[in-house]
């Protein structure tokens, strides 16, 4: 107590400040805190997806209870072509189960850890307003399940991620996912919407050494990852995986960043993101090379296919789609644009 | 071929025990004095101290389902099918065939520590051998002892490597990881083990500031309360505890006794 004393007017005045500001930029929701009383129109079951895909754009325009059921399942999968991990994960794959809900939706959810897990898990959906954003809530033991239930307040794209200690370690190994929360009018119409998420893994054995690999705390805690991937695995989305599109098509790329360590500087090769959701805020900004994605964050991108080829996604700090692993492919079928690109002898 | 020998040997020595048991002939288990000594908790405390532990004395590895088949027997309120749920969840010793038959199925475990057991559970089974389940201060000193047959780097490393493969299918019997400096089998890297105040930590204060101990593990903004930032095995074991009630009955959680010495 004694080490807060001295900065104590200071703290008081700061959270004055907040909460003027905080007044202020809420003033957005005030249709929904007035809405919080309103009868919610029904149960439904989320759509749950593992990457690439995303879960069907959502139909209705009032309220639901939503009821959303996450498993946790330790399991050994492969990182690359001949290295496995004992990966950590929100329903048996990296990055977890893509959710989708509706702004003022109430949602409820249980969090429930496999018998045979060997530890103690949680939750932390960054969609939540309310304490440790439901790890509080949900410290949950081998074999055991726990529930509670959040208002989805704000829209955006939200990650979410174990936060059971050492945090770091349970998110190094692939715990964390995406929660999409549409805004009440719903999001704007697109061709195809696919799932990304970037991580950073720290292995004893260099990148794509042989056998199985296991986490490497130094490194971790060095920040020196072994591996940057897309989707939990070198090649995940390339080649036959590879996202597919069509000339004249707007893709929609749901980009999450699980961490724990890196930003990413998060850019496709050979296109222009027409379209971009900072931070996935609200702020839309447009025309943009390589956006920034915060670990812990995420960002929408879309972008009008207009050359048929094969385009890359990567980290543009590049060492890491070289030699760590963060690539991922989008081919784009269709008719040649000479108008556009073209190959000259 | 080391290994298959020791496997052979292990499967004599259930054999034998499986034998005695028949004839009701229990065999004690060893327990081990450790010494007083001062536990650096993993949490700073109020009073920023290390806890002082007394001497005491501790089962020299964990109950296995054999003992605690001898402890139901003589207890038929700890039986499968009549056990309260508020004490034991429905997970309660799960793989066991009947109430008084851990299963031919399961012979491979008769020799491994007994999982699936409530803390009410194990409370009661240490008190029937007029012992206790040891404290977390108790514990952690125990169990922070190096090993002295195997290998290794660092215990943090060890441990690790436990946490980081997933649960066998079949519990190894007891004795088969290592033994520490104390004499004390497996206290690291077969199972996770019940204490008497799992949930309480290492604090002083009241139930209300013990509740927000326990958050401490969560939460990444508590961890500046943790003594040992590089303890990631500590960390998961504290999260662990924290995660529990006493009705609990898991796959990877058994238990050892410890006694006062008066």
């Amino acid at each position: 107590m004694k080490y807060i004393k001295p900065g104590l007017s200071h703290l008081i005045l700061l959270s004055f400040i907040s909460i003027v500001l905080s007044c202020n930029s809420n003033s957005g929701n005030a249709d929904v805190e007035n809405k919080l009383d309103t009868v919610l129109t029904g149960n439904i079951t989320a759509e749950l997806t593992d990457a690439p895909v995303v879960p069907k754009p959502l139909n209705y325009n009032s309220p639901k209870r939503v009821i959303v059921q996450l498993d946790v399942i330790e399991k050994i999968m492969k990182i690359s072509d001949s290295t496995e991990y004992t990966f950590w994960t929100f329903g048996g794959h990296v990055p977890g189960k893509f959710i989708r809900v509706r702004q003022g939706d109430l949602v409820d959810f249980t969090l429930h850890n496999m018998a045979d897990s060997k530890l103690a898990h949680s939750i932390d959906l960054h969609a939540v307003t309310g304490p440790g954003g439901g790890a509080d809530a949900t410290a949950t033991a081998p074999g055991q399940s726990s529930h509670f239930q959040f208002r989805a307040l704000n829209p955006g794209l939200f990650v979410y991620h174990c936060a059971t200690g050492p945090v770091g370690m349970h998110i190094a190994n692939g715990m964390y996912g995406l929660i999409l929360v549409e805004p009440q009018s719903g999001m704007t119409k697109v061709d195809r919407e696919y799932y990304i998420m970037q991580g950073d893994f720290y292995t004893t054995g260099k990148f794509e050494a042989p056998g199985l690999q296991v986490f490497d705390m130094d490194k971790a805690i060095a920040e020196r990852p072994d591996y940057v991937l897309f989707n939990g695995r070198v090649r995940s989305t390339t080649g036959k995986n590879a996202l597919t599109a069509n000339v004249g098509e707007t893709v929609r790329l749901y980009v999450g960043n699980g961490g724990p360590n890196l930003v990413s500087s998060f850019h496709v090769i050979g296109e222009i993101f027409n379209k971009v959701n900072m931070e996935s805020g609200s702020e839309i900004n447009r025309n943009v090379q390589t956006t920034l994605i915060p670990a812990g964050g995420s960002t929408m991108v879309e972008m009008r296919m207009e050359v048929p080829g094969v385009y890359n996604l990567v980290d543009h700090a590049i060492f890491r789609a070289f030699n760590k692993g963060a690539l991922a492919q989008i081919k784009v079928a269709g008719d040649e644009h000479p108008n556009v690109f073209q190959k000259l002898k | 071929m080391k290994f298959i020998l020791i496997i052979l040997f292990l499967t004599e020595c259930f054999d034998v025990s499986n034998a005695q048991q028949r004839k009701s002939v229990s065999v004690e288990r060893k327990m081990l004095k450790i010494p007083a000594g001062n536990y650096k908790p993993f949490f700073v405390t109020k009073s920023g101290k290390p806890i002082k532990v007394a001497t005491f004395k501790l089962d020299e590895s964990a109950v296995t389902n054999t003992e605690f088949l001898l402890f139901v027997t003589a207890n038929p309120e700890w039986r499968k099918s009549k056990v309260n749920r508020l004490f034991a969840d429905s997970n309660y010793l799960r793989d066991w065939e009947t109430d008084l038959a851990i299963g031919e199925k399961n012979k491979d475990i008769y020799n491994s520590p007994v999982v699936h057991v409530s803390w009410f559970a194990a409370q009661a089974y240490c008190k029937w051998k007029n012992k206790r389940l040891p404290t977390v201060a108790e514990w952690e000193q125990a169990g922070n002892a190096a090993p002295k047959n195997i290998k290794y780097t660092s215990l943090t490393e060890y441990i690790l490597g436990w946490y980081k493969k997933p649960n066998l299918t079949k519990l190894p019997n007891i004795k088969t990881t290592y033994q520490n400096a104390y004499g004390l089998y497996d206290m690291h890297g077969l199972i996770w083990e019940w204490t008497f105040n799992f949930n309480s930590f290492i604090s002083n204060g009241d139930s209300r500031g013990n509740t927000e101990d326990e958050s401490k593990a969560f939460c990444a903004a508590g961890s500046i309360n943790i003594v040992d930032k590089t303890d990631y095995a500590g960390f998961l074991r504290f999260s662990y505890r924290g995660s529990l009630k006493g009705n609990y009955c898991i796959a990877n959680l058994g238990f050892r006794c410890a006694k006062s010495i008066e």
